[in-house]
């Protein structure tokens, strides 16, 4: 009888104390036992905020980033108003602060005439070539033509960029490539990539535009110092001078530089044609 | 025996009960798999793991500690944690403060949108978008349907605040809005139609790549509301509710007035906007949506006192209303109105009792951090004891030459002469 209570009490202390755990809709679940609490549903600048408050943010050192498109296309970073950027082709290399976020312009791709898109870079660490050859490895940003598209359809596409830590990738799979994983939207994006490595990067891309007319400086985010090689970009913008890519763009151009309502209309009416 | 079968039933129930925590429908494992990955596959749903809270919870600091309020500084901006005036450098975040519409179709709808002077018409042919400003509503006329002449829509439009759900997706997509031919035969059917745009939560996501979705009320259970419905999926965006109601009849408060009001068709003059004209106007906004906070009429953490100024208290002027609570709770709700209407206020205390599970650890008091490195560092013993021996030479007389300048009795110094060169130089010693 003793016995058979004494399995009573056992039972009655594991009901009490086993563990029953009910996550929330928007929580995501730990990761091998480690708790990540930013993920890419976070509010974006987030982890850029944390990476800045942990040390990684130095304003004296420029990481070069590149992003690079289906074929060609211009790429434009702002500095934090649609007032001061920098236009560079494609592949396009900048310099930026770890810590930041910026919003770009994607435009001129001949896959999506006269469509821009404004995708935003989230930099939480920087990586560490040798002290001469910092602008011989940038943070790599290749988009494909089928997020673009999903981008153009309202969908909103989170890309975190990671270092891989040599040990984690297989031989085979060595190759000039990005290795690109597409994970489930109920897991850890920052956790996954930091299993295989170190995440450097969040880039955003979305189909949402500024306002033509009265572009919202909000939009174009907090931004942060930039820094481009203005010679190459002098020497490729006089090289491209002549090309039908030199003329879109100055068509886009001159479509934003007129005043008033009308350029509203015109650019409605252009986006109604263009589709 | 049967006890022991009991008791022995009774774990293994337990046990299988709270493992299924409804999360088992879910493929947790990394998704990186393949033969060479398949040691970095894993499961999240071990128990005992730790979970932190949603993006909203983590951006405010809590009850009694978020503001504004007496001694309380003012909420953090929509930044939170991540921005929002916190540290030198400002918000980092783009805090969108308005909504991207996107009216999809039908192809070539007219939108316009009430203004303070009436309809601004025609002032976007779908598809066609617009920035509105969140945690507004507004009237939309919809116009120029095609393939229903003469039809006229009024339908209101309900744009959300940001949330940190949706802090994301606002700052980088549109929120689209489409009528359907059953929206429209619903809306000619007399019934009203309601649909809202809202972000699923993950574990409602179907595709990977994060998109919105529509729920539509003629498509729901008669008794379902979409808005609950949806705000149980994710986090609602914006919300358009469709009528056959008509604003603009002629005689109608608000509308062009007539000359005469004896059935003339004489009407008087008033100016029109019109899109078409390239003349454009902001919507304005005709009423608050969504959680705004003192927007929707509850009290905030603050003690609402009442404006003072002389004159006889009139209940809704310069008091607040009958039944209308005036202290807000701790934790943001507004007390208990007092019922029934009309009659004194009876009401003497309530109480509030938060019955949150909650497993949350004390807070540290002394924090021990254990560094090691691997290897260790190994330095050689620091120099302790020098011995320094100095020997000095001892010659004895005649050991040693002597400079011809320095010769006793010469007296020359540098320079040419004897001092260098051929002559009297260095020699042996009494030479």
């Amino acid at each position: 009888m003793k016995r058979i209570s004494l399995i009573l009490w056992l039972s009655l202390i594991t009901t009490l104390t086993l563990p029953c755990g009910k996550v929330a809709a928007q929580q995501f679940p730990s990761v091998n036992g480690r708790q990540f609490p930013v993920n890419q549903m976070s509010p974006p600048g987030t982890a850029a905020q944390w990476a800045a408050n942990s040390g990684r943010g130095n304003l004296e050192y420029f990481q070069p980033v590149r992003v690079t498109l289906p074929t060609r296309g211009l790429v434009t970073y702002y500095e934090g108003s649609p007032h001061r950027s920098y236009d560079v082709k494609a592949p396009a290399q900048a310099s930026l602060v770890v810590g930041q976020m910026y919003r770009m312009r994607i435009s001129a791709m001949p896959e999506f005439p006269g469509v821009e898109f404004y995708p935003s870079i989230e930099l939480i660490d920087r990586l560490h070539p040798p002290t001469c050859q910092v602008e011989d490895f940038p943070i790599e940003f290749e988009l494909t033509e089928e997020e673009f598209e999903w981008a153009a359809n309202g969908r909103l596409v989170t890309k975190v960029i990671y270092l891989e830590q040599p040990e984690r990738v297989p031989v085979t799979l060595l190759d000039e490539k990005q290795r690109i994983t597409t994970i489930e939207p109920s897991q850890n994006a920052i956790a996954e990539a930091d299993m295989l490595g170190r995440p450097v990067a969040i880039i955003r891309l979305g189909g949402r535009t500024p306002d033509p007319n009265q572009p919202d400086p909000r939009f174009f985010g907090p931004g942060g110092p930039i820094k481009v090689n203005q010679q190459q970009i002098q020497q490729e913008m006089q090289s491209a001078s002549n090309s039908p890519l030199k003329n879109l763009e100055n068509q886009t151009s001159t479509v934003k530089a007129q005043a008033g309502v009308v350029s509203l209309r015109k650019g409605t009416a252009r986006r109604v044609a263009q589709r | 025996m049967k006890l022991y079968f009991l008791a022995l039933g009774t774990v293994v129930v337990v046990c299988v009960g709270c493992a299924m925590d409804g999360h088992q429908g879910i493929n947790q494992s990394s998704g990186l798999g393949g033969p060479n990955l398949a040691g970095l596959n894993h499961s999240g749903g071990n128990k005992g793991e730790y979970h932190a809270p949603p993006p909203a919870m983590m951006m405010r600091p809590g009850p009694m500690v978020d503001g504004p309020g007496p001694g309380v500084l003012a909420m953090m901006g929509p930044g939170g944690m991540g921005g929002g005036g916190m540290g030198p450098g400002g918000s980092r975040t783009f805090a969108p403060t308005s909504t991207q519409v996107r009216f999809v179709g039908p192809d070539g709808m007219n939108v316009g949108w009430q203004v303070p002077t009436g309809y601004a018409e025609h002032q976007l042919v779908t598809p066609g978008r617009y920035n509105f400003m969140q945690a507004s509503t507004y009237r939309l006329k919809f116009s120029g349907i095609p393939g229903r002449e003469g039809l006229v829509l009024y339908p209101t439009l309900q744009v959300y605040p940001t949330h940190p759900n949706t802090d994301a997706y606002l700052s980088h997509n549109s929120v689209p809005i489409q009528l359907t031919n059953e929206d429209l035969d619903q809306v000619e059917s007399n019934n009203f139609v309601t649909k809202v745009i809202y972000l699923p939560d993950a574990r409602f996501q179907e595709l990977a790549i994060a998109n919105v979705e529509t729920l539509v009320s003629t498509r729901l259970d008669p008794g379902v509301d979409p808005i609950q419905e949806a705000d149980k999926r994710g986090t609602i965006m914006a919300v358009i509710r469709i009528g056959n109601m008509d604003l603009e009849m002629q005689g109608q408060a608000g509308c062009p007035p007539l000359a005469s009001g004896d059935g003339s068709d004489v009407e008087q003059v008033t100016y029109r906007i019109d899109g078409d004209r390239g003349e454009m106007v902001p919507p304005m906004p005709i009423g608050p949506a969504g959680n705004v906070g003192t927007g929707t009429g509850i009290p905030n953490a603050m003690m609402v006192a009442g404006s003072g100024y002389p004159g006889a208290p009139i209940s809704g002027a310069n008091m607040p209303p009958w039944g209308q609570p005036i202290t807000g709770t701790p934790i943001g709700l507004a007390g208990p109105p007092h019922l029934p209407l009309g009659g004194p206020a009876s009401l003497k205390s309530h109480t509030v009792r938060n019955r949150t599970r909650m497993d949350l650890p004390k807070p540290v008091d002394h924090m021990l951090v254990d560094v090691r490195h691997e290897p260790g560092l190994s330095l050689p013993e620091p120099v302790r004891y020098v011995e320094y021996t100095e020997k000095h030479p001892v010659y004895r007389p005649g050991e040693l030459s002597n400079p011809a300048w320095n010769v006793p009795g010469n007296g020359q110094g540098y320079g040419p002469g004897p001092g260098y060169g051929p002559g009297p130089g260095y020699g042996p010693p009494g030479q």
